[in-house]
């Protein structure tokens, strides 16, 4: 194919005629680069909105973690207290029934003493009633 | 009894508190760590703000100024002693104005104590010091300096004497710079609070080895508690004497006197730093360490008698409970109960204005009548079937006699007096005679006719030879019989009478070891704890006729049924109650026979009393009567029990007494027979039976007395010769009696004259006797 002269010259005609300065081929590949481009931009936005979606749940679950790791430890903590208190509630108790303990003794002597007042007075009694 | 407890939800105070004081029965003060004194009204339950403290005020102990001293109330404004950390003590005033602040000690005040009549302020410092201030807070003198911080500081009863702590020991020392100083080992770690009862003269102690004990003042331990959980932050006698109670972390406890606990309480107060009674000793205050003030009172209180138990459940609400049919009754009161007494069928109670008096019959319609001052400290009763019955109150004014109709009888008064000291054991009431231990002079017991509120007699007071540790009055047969019981300090046991007519009063011996008594609230019977075993005296009085009866009248009740240390509470009808040393109550029962043998001779049943003897066939019972018949004279009775129990000489006495001539020689046998030669003696010369004088001499081989009668009468001086030579030749000895030897010179002894003149005394005597007794029988026709 013979040369275009034009084309020589560095001018080219594109489909609709009009008098170009850029080769069309290249003009091609440049919009087709430039859509691309734009394809890309769009794509890496919608990354990183993902991206940024993901890192606010892993965030929302960090703390989420955190409180239940600080709950886990007051409970463990608690859980100690409850054992050390239920400790003090038990040398408490102790006390209290040692206490009753004694008064029952006290109580138990008591009786025992009365029951023998008892069996003095019948005893009295049934020689009372003997003898006359 | 225990303890009812309240707390508020929140605690008033931002931080701890440390100190507690009453002001009345019903105010209180409290100061913290948070800077604040807070006012507590009990009866508007209201807690209000007196006063804010510098911020570098943190105080640690408070004590109000005493208010009655020896009975008159005190003019000077309301004031306390507050302490500090800052080595200060400030004096300040009911509104809380700080009037006084001095400084006392290098690092902080620990205590600061009121003596018993505001007359001096003591302070204990960290630094080891104790010092004596006046009134208005001027240095007196540093009483002592140690090298470890005093941590707590007590008055003496007295005022006379402090006791502090010193590390592990604890210090009693007089104020006079002479006075011994007592010291001893009292905990096994440090001890943290001291507390002396003017009462009943004991003392408390708390310490770091989580134990209290008691001591008595001469530092010998009455009672150890048991280990603890925690350290004793403190301890309080109630202001009577008679309970205590102990502060430890979350910890309350109520003890008697003798030490054992009457109820614990667990609350959560934290550290309880201070404990304060209030003046009437029915309200219980405590500093909490978590900022609680904590209040409490004294319920469940049990009285009983015979078949009526009566239980103090609310503050004024009481339950009588009939065991015999179960019958339930509630006593209602407008104040709070003070003090009760239940005896001799009738209940008793003093609440803070009013005097309430029920009879068992009816517990509906109580007798009120008010009250001059409110803290009744202790109660009496006595009775005398029926009538007249009367009650003895005594307050921190005075002693008070009133009738059961409320009527004031009598008030009893004496220089001295501090009525406020009084306990059970120093004051006796019968019904017509009190009887009080002098304070100032333990020997003296003081006697006042109940009636008049007068002292006995010629106004002397009966004085032993030892100090007086308890005292007793009987409390049956006529006043002029009043027979009164003491214990002294070595424990012996003591009778005398009360209303003597001029001569000096005899005080015998019962038994010795001797540590708790009680009469009979019917008869004359006495009991005590002897050396752990119960002894009962039938009848006491046999000593003041015939001493070496008194081993056989008794009944010993084997001590394996007591543990140690048993206390008698009561001896009503046939059942004497004791306390044991562990708090446990026993009882034991005592025959019924002697009390009815008390009785027959009080009205003078002499064959319903021989009967009685002869039914029970009891030794002791018999020596009893024996004893009895001899004080009454009544001389057949009396032959016929000494017969029974074997006392041959005795009968052979009696049948001699019953064959004297002469209305007054038996008299003055009689009296021989009980041993008091000189009466007899006396009796005859007065009846002008010189001849029976004398001869009572010889026979008691008191011959430079015959001699001396014969000659001073001359009469009958060849007769105690006669006498004497034959006495001398039995024995084989020689003359060596200067005045014999001097009068035998001169005086013939002829036996036969002798004998004669004898003869012819005892028919004169026998001749006058009937003559005498012809005129009295014509004069009583007539």
């Amino acid at each position: 194919m013979a040369k275009d002269p034009l084309a020589e010259a560095g001018f080219y005609f594109d489909e609709l005629n009009k008098l170009r300065v850029l080769e069309p081929d290249v003009s091609q590949k440049t919009s087709e680069l430039k859509e691309e481009c734009k394809e890309f931009v769009d794509k890496i936005g919608q990354f990183q909105k993902i991206v940024g979606g993901l890192i606010e749940l892993v965030d929302e679950l960090a703390k989420e973690a955190e409180t239940e790791k600080m709950k886990a430890i007051g409970a463990r903590n608690l859980l100690k207290s409850v054992a050390k208190q239920r400790e003090a509630q038990q040398q408490q108790l102790q006390a209290l029934i040692a206490e009753k303990k004694m008064q029952l003794e006290r109580y138990r002597i008591e009786y025992e003493a009365l029951s023998k007042v008892e069996s003095e007075q019948n005893e009295f009694i049934d020689q009372f009633i003997l003898q006359k | 009894m225990r303890l009812k407890t309240s707390l508020l939800q929140e605690p008033k105070h931002k931080e701890l508190v440390s100190c507690v004081g009453w002001t009345s029965a019903d105010e209180l003060y409290s100061c913290s760590e948070d800077h604040q004194i807070l006012k507590w009204n009990l009866l508007t339950s209201e807690t209000n703000l007196v006063v804010k403290l510098p911020d570098d005020i943190y105080p640690i102990d408070l004590h109000w100024f005493p208010k009655t001293v020896g009975g008159k109330k005190q003019n000077q404004s309301e004031i306390f002693v507050l302490t500090s950390t800052d080595g200060k003590f400030h004096l300040t005033s009911k509104i809380g104005r700080v009037e006084k602040s001095v400084e006392a000690h290098k690092g902080a005040v620990l205590a600061g104590r009121w003596n018993y009549d505001g007359t001096a302020l003591i302070t204990a410092g960290e630094d080891g010091q104790i010092k004596i201030w006046s009134k208005s807070g001027m240095l007196r003198s540093t009483l002592a300096s140690q090298g470890s911080p005093v941590y707590s500081v007590a008055w003496g009863p007295d005022s006379d004497r402090i006791l502090y702590t010193s590390g592990r020991q604890l210090v009693i020392k007089p104020l006079q710079p002479s006075a011994k100083v007592i010291q001893w080992k009292a905990h096994d770690g440090v001890v943290l609070k001291v507390d002396w009862n003017s009462v009943n003269d004991l003392i408390l102690s708390g310490g770091e080895d989580c134990k209290y004990k008691v001591w008595d003042s001469f530092g010998r331990v009455l009672y150890s508690s048991s280990s603890h959980d925690y350290p004793v932050t403190s301890l309080s006698w109630a202001p009577d004497g008679e309970l205590f109670a102990v502060g430890s972390f979350n910890t309350l406890r109520l003890c008697d006197k003798t030490g054992w606990s009457y109820a614990l309480e667990k609350p959560n107060t934290g550290s309880v730093f201070s404990l304060a009674w209030s003046a009437d000793g029915t309200q219980l205050a405590g500093a909490c360490g978590n900022g609680h003030v904590i209040f409490a009172h004294v319920v469940e209180q049990h009285w009983e008698w015979k078949n009526f138990v009566i239980t103090l459940t609310k503050r004024r609400t009481m339950q009588v409970r009939n065991v015999m049919n179960d019958a339930v009754d509630v006593l209602e009161f407008r104040d709070r109960v003070i003090k009760t007494s239940l005896a001799y069928g009738h209940l008793v109670v003093a609440t803070s204005l009013q005097c309430y008096v029920y009879n068992s019959r009816n517990w509906n319609t109580p007798l009120i009548f008010d009250l001059k001052e409110g803290t009744v400290s202790l109660i009496l009763q006595a009775e005398k079937s029926p009538t007249p019955r009367h009650l003895l109150l005594v307050d921190g004014a005075g002693l008070y006699v009133f009738s059961y109709e409320g009527r004031l009888i009598s008030s009893p008064k004496f220089p001295g007096m501090r009525a406020d000291i009084l306990n059970a054991q120093g004051v006796s009431l019968s019904h017509d005679t009190i009887g009080i231990r002098d304070k100032s002079d333990e020997k003296v017991i003081l006697l006042f006719d109940a009636l008049s509120g007068k002292a006995l007699g010629d106004g002397k007071p009966l004085t032993h030879k030892l100090e007086v540790v308890e005292i007793a009055l009987d409390q049956s047969g006529p006043s002029n019989e009043r027979k009164i019981a003491l214990i002294d300090k070595n424990r012996d046991l003591y009778v005398t009478s009360v209303r003597h007519l001029g001569r000096e009063t005899k005080i015998c011996k019962l038994g010795s070891m001797v540590h708790s008594m009680a009469w009979n609230d019917a008869a004359n019977i006495l009991c005590g704890i002897q050396d752990n075993q119960l002894t009962v005296w039938y009848y006491p009085s046999v000593v003041f006729t015939d001493k070496e009866l008194l081993p056989t009248t008794l009944l010993i009740k084997d001590g394996s049924e007591f543990s140690r240390a048993p206390h008698i509470l009561s001896y009503v009808g046939t059942k004497v109650t004791l306390r044991q040393g562990d708090g446990s109550l026993v009882y034991s029962n005592i025959p019924p026979y002697p009390a009815l043998l008390h009785e027959y001779s009080a009205s003078a049943r002499w064959e319903d009393a021989l009967r009685l003897c002869r039914f029970a066939k009891d030794q002791s019972l018999w020596a009893c009567l024996a004893g009895m018949a001899m004080a009454h004279r009544e001389l057949t009775t009396a032959e016929m029990a000494y017969a029974a129990i074997g006392e041959l000489p005795r009968v052979q006495y009696i049948n001699f007494i019953k064959e004297q001539p002469s209305k007054e020689s038996s008299l003055a046998h009689m009296l021989m027979f009980s041993g008091q030669v000189q009466e007899a003696e006396a009796t005859l010369l007065q009846a002008g039976l010189i001849y029976q004088a004398i001869r009572v001499n010889i026979d008691l081989f008191n011959w430079e007395r015959a001699l001396e009668l014969a000659v001073k009468h001359k009469t009958h001086v060849d007769t105690v010769l006669a006498y004497r030579g034959k006495f001398l030749q039995k024995f084989g000895r020689e003359e060596t009696n200067k005045r014999f030897l001097q009068y035998s010179e001169g005086v013939e002894v002829d036996w036969e004259k002798v004998q004669a003149k004898i003869e012819m005394e005892l028919s004169n005597e026998r001749e006058k006797a009937a003559n005498s007794s012809v005129r009295s029988s014509v004069a009583s026709r007539r």
